[in-house]
């Protein structure tokens, strides 16, 4: 099943002077169970194209089925409340997700929405919390006595315990300090490999997300201009410029080194540690055949 | 009417003849002042808690000179904002004395010092004020109560430096993210500040957008006359900057160069920051036993890696 766009066009105030094209004509497939990463400059309409993965806006023009639901422009929309609770939309200022008047409430508010009893939201509530790397210490407290990133990562906790099946994140490292930023994404990337969700996020970082991330989608003014597996943008990497975006270092170096020593058909190494075990490999080679030489 | 205009010519004259008389304590106090103005903030063992028990800033002494770039790190919930909210009066410390740029922060001096400080934070859009970016960039100096002629002055002339002077009739929800924190930095540099507070100003920004402002601080920084102080996790705007000052839990535990923090592994933890991919290579290409920094272990290097090499032991960003 997985989420497909078909022909979407997303335009913003429509029948307004003020007519804002966001989306046009995008047709992309995120695969089921996957780690997609999704990149573009500011204003490409990644932030457009989250929304109407679970109907806060419907397109103007196309299809998009998300699961075994179908939102149509000009079509009378199915109802949304299954879609919502199977895919979960952390904003790009999550902080302003939170409402209740303490953390506690915030985090059941969810899980109690859709039908949990009071005993299963709370148990939720605290795994999802401990899942974030925040103490039970915070639950009593307004939301409003948290720090920018303990806040950033309590709105992620009250989205992670509705346990929904799709999990998609705007920026969600934005402002987190980096080891939170490293351990979100690894809690995704287990989420995704331990119980099959499926994760899309939204990044300015690509270098973070790219040992990790299945598939990306590059947008650029309204279209996607790229999607593909990591392989696959690692070919196309110099483009990226062209789509607003610096190629990323680990990308940069893999190029060079695939030209020099003829490594195209391998799988990219682009982690650090990866990356200086292919060198340190490639350097003992040289040595042999320079001491073969000799 | 001539009688008068003489008369207030003697008001005004009066008291620059009063002053002209050596008052010894008062030249004391001046001196004082000029000595304390080379610092642009000067804290002494400042304290605040929200809930009026537990310091969330816990006895922080520090100095910024005027002109210094200062970075604050530390890992989120340590207090870093509270910090930058208590330079402008936002929150009122429980104790210890702040000054800035000379004038000592109290109820009184509280417009004065607003003057002096700008502040830019993450998200433009909690900023925006105006229906347009040139009404956004007028309110604030309207509140300094300039006249229109200046106002209009200022409005060019800091749109133009910042590159947004064909966007000052667009409503800031039409600017993309990158241009939006610009018009945000318009508006607070068109007021003149000399210290400057960037709290995450750059981390909703796309890359493009993010190097754009780099550049633009480091412009700043090289006119001399604003003293920054960048709340950021960014490496790049770290190793910008001249100093960092760590926090942990409220207090301030290392004041080291930016090249320091990065190679100090138990700074970075405190920190909750990882070296850049750069620095991270270099660590692994080093525990391999492949290569250092002065050089390589055993064999020639194919000259891509040779370059990598001297990329990632390389000392400056």
């Amino acid at each position: 099943m997985g989420i497909r766009f078909e022909h979407v066009s997303y335009t913003y105030d429509a029948r307004s002077p003020m007519r804002q094209t966001a989306l046009q004509d995008v047709n992309i497939r995120l695969a089921e169970g996957a780690l997609t990463g999704i990149a573009g400059s500011s204003g490409s309409g990644k932030s457009t194209l989250l929304q109407l993965l679970n109907g806060i806006l419907l397109p103007t023009e196309g299809t998009v089925k998300v699961l075994d639901l179908r939102l149509s422009a000009g079509e009378k929309p199915p109802k949304l409340a299954p879609l919502r609770r199977r895919v979960g939309l952390v904003f790009q200022f999550p902080e302003q997700q939170l409402f209740a008047r303490t953390l506690e409430e915030d985090l059941s508010f969810g899980p109690l929405n859709f039908g949990a009893s009071p005993e299963e939201a709370a148990h939720s509530a605290r795994k999802a919390l401990a899942a974030m790397g925040l103490g039970e210490s915070l639950l009593r407290r307004h939301p409003l006595q948290l720090s920018g990133g303990q806040r950033r990562k309590a709105a992620i906790a009250s989205v992670l315990a509705m346990g929904p099946d799709i999990l998609v994140l705007d920026e969600p490292g934005a402002t987190l300090d980096q080891v939170s930023r490293s351990e979100l994404i690894q809690l995704l990337h287990r989420l995704c490999r331990e119980e099959g969700k499926t994760v899309i996020i939204v990044t300015h970082r690509i270098d973070e997300l790219l040992p990790y991330a299945d598939r990306w989608v590059i947008m650029h003014e309204g279209r996607a201009a790229f999607q593909g597996t990591v392989r696959e943008l690692v070919d196309t990497a110099g483009k990226l410029p062209d789509y607003g975006l610096a190629v990323p270092e680990p990308i940069r170096w893999w190029r060079e080194l695939e030209a020099a020593y003829g490594l195209q058909a391998e799988e990219p190494c682009l982690s650090p540690a990866a990356l200086a075990e292919r060198i340190a490999q490639l350097v003992q080679t040289d040595a042999r055949k320079e001491q073969a030489y000799a | 009417m001539k009688a008068r205009k003489a008369g207030r010519q003697q008001e005004r004259a009066a008291p620059e003849d009063q002053g002209a008389a050596p008052v010894p304590a008062e030249k004391e106090t001046w001196a004082q002042h000029a000595e304390e103005a080379a610092d642009m903030v000067a804290w002494d063992n400042v304290s605040f808690a929200y809930d009026g028990q537990h310091a969330d800033i816990d006895g922080v002494s520090l100095t910024i000179r005027k002109g210094e770039w200062v970075t604050l790190a530390g890992a989120n919930g340590c207090g870093k904002s509270t910090l930058s909210r208590l330079m402008n009066g936002l929150l009122r410390a429980s104790s210890g004395c702040i000054s800035i740029g000379g004038i000592r922060l109290e109820a009184g001096t509280l417009g004065a010092i607003r003057q002096k400080i700008g502040m830019v934070f993450q998200n433009p859009d909690n900023q925006f004020i105006g229906a347009t970016v040139e009404e956004d960039m007028a309110f604030g100096l309207e509140g300094l109560c300039l006249d229109t002629e200046e106002i209009r002055e200022r409005i060019t002339r800091y749109a133009g430096r910042l590159g947004i002077g064909q966007l000052l009739r667009r409503h800031p929800q039409e600017l993309s993210g990158g241009q939006k924190q610009r018009a945000a930095l318009a508006a607070i540099l068109a007021m003149e500040p000399e210290l400057i507070i960037l709290d995450e100003a750059s981390s909703m920004l796309d890359e493009k957008a993010r190097s754009e402002m780099l550049e633009l601080l480091r412009e700043m920084h090289g006119e001399t006359r604003y003293t920054l102080l960048s709340i950021t996790h960014d490496a790049e705007e770290i190793f910008a900057s001249q100093r960092v000052l760590v926090m942990d839990r409220g207090r301030v535990v290392a004041d080291v160069a930016p090249d320091m923090l990065f190679r100090n592994g138990e700074l970075l933890r405190l920190c909750r920051m990882e070296p850049p991919f750069r620095l991270q290579l270099a660590r692994e290409l080093e525990q391999r036993g492949v290569m250092t920094a002065d050089g390589v272990t055993g064999a020639m290097l194919n000259p891509v890696v040779e370059e990598m090499r001297k990329w990632a032991f390389g000392s400056s960003m």
